[in-house]
């Protein structure tokens, strides 16, 4: 089992390195950079090439590629990002306070969508083709179809229209004010976890439907035993790890993946951030952010793993 | 398993001779109504979209200063946007662009992943490998931030979007269909294929991907709604779409959002087109794949 881990800790170091040389790249062939972004704002087809190099020296652009590149994991390795191309401040400074906002809301989103998808999925499944089934597969699908975005202005709408109300725009930390805090994010977790919710939900009434279909299910039911004991202690257990999984995974992703909604709703978090920083060129910050989306989805898929050999012990450690 | 025999019964009634495609239409909204429910939308919308020149009563992109944000009712339905733009007009237009953006991104995306999922399984050892390594690199970006790169280098636009979109669906295809592609590769028609000595390339294009159809469809299905939502969130954010086109997610960018008190139609009407749209593909592609997975058929 130790062995299990520490192979399987170890896959995730070629994988972020290929994340880190395909977003390195990447960003390189994007036409511009930093220093002509600056000045695009203040004129720039005025500003002398000179001038021009002497900004891209001092940030180091001006050096090969490759010296770049080793330079920016060189750092990493000794935990240091660097400092932003754009501001100049260090980039674990720029990144901290939206990373409490993106994380706290990704935290509500899925405790949100795991409440709702769980219960609604079982009954879907025990309920197969009646109503009760129809009701929740086009609730989950229509959450699949709605963007959570326009959700988000429809509430927004809702909010002004109806009630005259609307919710804080500047974000205060939960340790500052809870109250305004929750009055804020709240919306936002609810468009982006009915979405969520919807994934789980559907995930949730497959495997069900799966599991219910086994021998030992069978077995338990022709020997009289309760649907909600059957459900309850012997279903639930070998079909909730799928859902577990998605629903893991996808929180991963909505830590960096909320672009959009941030939007709407006026949140100054990860994705607002990296939509930012890559329309400024800033190299380093978008680099950072990409490496810590993609760190966070990898060791929550390592977790995801480990925790289902550990769970379910037909699976093997190879 | 016990779904084999009901498989078999089930395409021996669909081959009874006096069964026309009208029959088959007539067993498909009874026995699956909400993926003929599905399939309606998507008619709908591909009728709205090829005849788009002949139902919107106004020229999407006209702009008539008199006319701005004009509520529903009188001469236009839906109202007008900030510029005067008649917004029924401008949705009608719009399923062009969604249908155009959600049908070629994920042609695109299937098309490039099932053949890098068959060729994967079929050379396997360390091809496949390395193949597999290369995907969990792509896997491990959102998709939309991985969207988002591929546009700030391309550059907006209709045809940078789809590939754009194209490109997070690339690995997510390759995976599902490898997996089914392996058991194809221990087929003993592959084994014939080479020993008749026929090239990789005849044998992965003519002989294992028709075999791994099935899972290739329901990928490109589900991707097609999930591209049409993917266009609209880009648009949004104006690294989709360019302005002046009609695209939905363009429509609740901007001046929607700031006028959303005063002409909430503007923000109303474009997402429930998205959502209806991506709510038919959502529908057909759940149907499709109960139907052409027996694994996961109902009961």
């Amino acid at each position: 089992m130790a062995l299990y881990i520490l192979k399987r800790l170890l896959a995730i170091v070629p994988t972020l390195l290929g994340v880190a040389v395909l977003i390195f790249l990447l960003l390189r062939v994007v036409p511009g950079d930093v220093v002509e972004a600056r000045y695009m704002g203040q004129g720039g087809q005025f500003q002398s090439q000179e001038l021009m190099q002497i900004e891209r020296a001092k940030l180091g652009l001006d050096k090969p590629l490759w010296q770049q590149f080793t330079a920016w994991m060189w750092g990493i390795v000794r935990l240091d990002f660097g400092l932003s191309m754009w501001t100049g401040s260090p980039i674990t400074d720029e990144i901290k306070l939206r990373f409490a906002l993106s994380l706290q809301l990704a935290i509500m989103a899925s405790t949100i969508a795991t409440c709702l998808a769980i219960p609604l999925g079982i009954l879907a499944a025990i309920k197969q083709d009646s109503w009760v089934d129809y009701a929740v597969r086009v609730f989950s699908i229509s959450g699949l179809a709605m963007p959570s975005f326009w959700l988000g202005i429809l509430m927004i709408l809702v909010m002004l229209i109806f009630f005259k109300w609307l919710p804080p725009m500047v974000f205060t930390p939960l340790w500052v004010n809870p109250w305004d805090n929750l009055a804020q994010l709240i919306w936002p977790a609810l468009a982006v976890g009915y979405r969520y919710c919807a994934v789980g939900t559907r995930m949730m009434r497959s495997a069900m439907l799966e599991v219910l279909r086994e021998d030992y299910i069978r077995t338990a039911r022709a020997k009289g035993l309760w649907l909600k004991l059957i459900v309850s202690r012997h279903a639930l257990k070998n079909a909730i790890l799928p859902v577990l999984t998605v629903i893991s995974l996808e929180f991963a992703f909505l830590l960096g993946g909320l672009v959009v909604t941030e939007q709407v709703f006026n949140l100054n978090g990860l994705g607002m951030l990296f939509v930012e920083s890559i329309s400024r060129r800033d190299y380093t910050l978008t680099q950072a952010l990409v490496l810590l989306v993609a760190t966070t989805f990898l060791i929550v898929n390592f977790v995801v793993d480990i925790a289902y050999a550990w769970i379910d012990p037909r699976i093997r450690y190879r | 398993m016990s779904a084999t025999p009901q498989t078999v019964e089930e395409s021996g009634s669909a081959a009874e001779p006096r069964g026309g495609w009208m029959d088959a239409v007539g067993s498909f909204v009874r026995q699956r109504p909400l993926g003929a429910i599905g399939a309606a939308i998507i008619l709908l919308m591909m009728v709205v979209a090829a005849s788009a020149d002949l139902l919107a009563p106004y020229d999407p992109l006209a702009t008539d200063y008199g006319a701005m944000l004009r509520s529903p009712g009188g001469h236009h339905w839906l109202g007008t946007d900030a510029f005067g733009r008649d917004v029924l007009s401008r949705m009608i237009y719009g399923s062009r662009t969604a249908l155009m953006v959600g049908l070629g991104a994920s042609f695109l995306g299937a098309t490039f992943g099932s053949i890098i999922g068959v060729a994967s399984a079929y050379f396997g050892g360390r091809v496949d490998l390395f193949v597999q390594r290369v995907m969990d690199v792509f896997f491990a970006f959102p998709v939309i931030i991985l969207a988002l790169a591929v546009v700030s280098i391309l550059g907006t636009g209709v045809g940078n979007v789809i590939l754009a979109i194209a490109t997070p669906m690339v690995p997510r295809c390759a995976r599902v269909v490898r997996s089914s592609a392996l058991s194809v590769r221990e087929m003993p028609y592959v084994d014939a294929a080479r020993a008749a000595g026929f090239g990789h390339r005849r044998i992965i294009l003519r002989h294992m991907l028709p075999n791994v159809m099935a899972p290739i469809l329901i990928m490109a299905t589900a991707f097609l709604g999930e591209a049409i939502l993917l266009e609209a969130s880009l648009s949004f954010l104006g690294l989709g779409v360019n302005e002046p086109t009609a695209a939905w997610g363009l429509m609740l960018r901007g001046a929607a959002v700031e006028f959303a008190e005063s002409a909430p139609w503007m923000a109303f009407f474009p997402g429930l087109a998205i959502s209806l749209a991506v709510f038919g593909f959502n529908l057909f592609g759940d149907s499709l794949r109960d139907a052409l997975d027996p694994r996961l058929r109902t009961q």
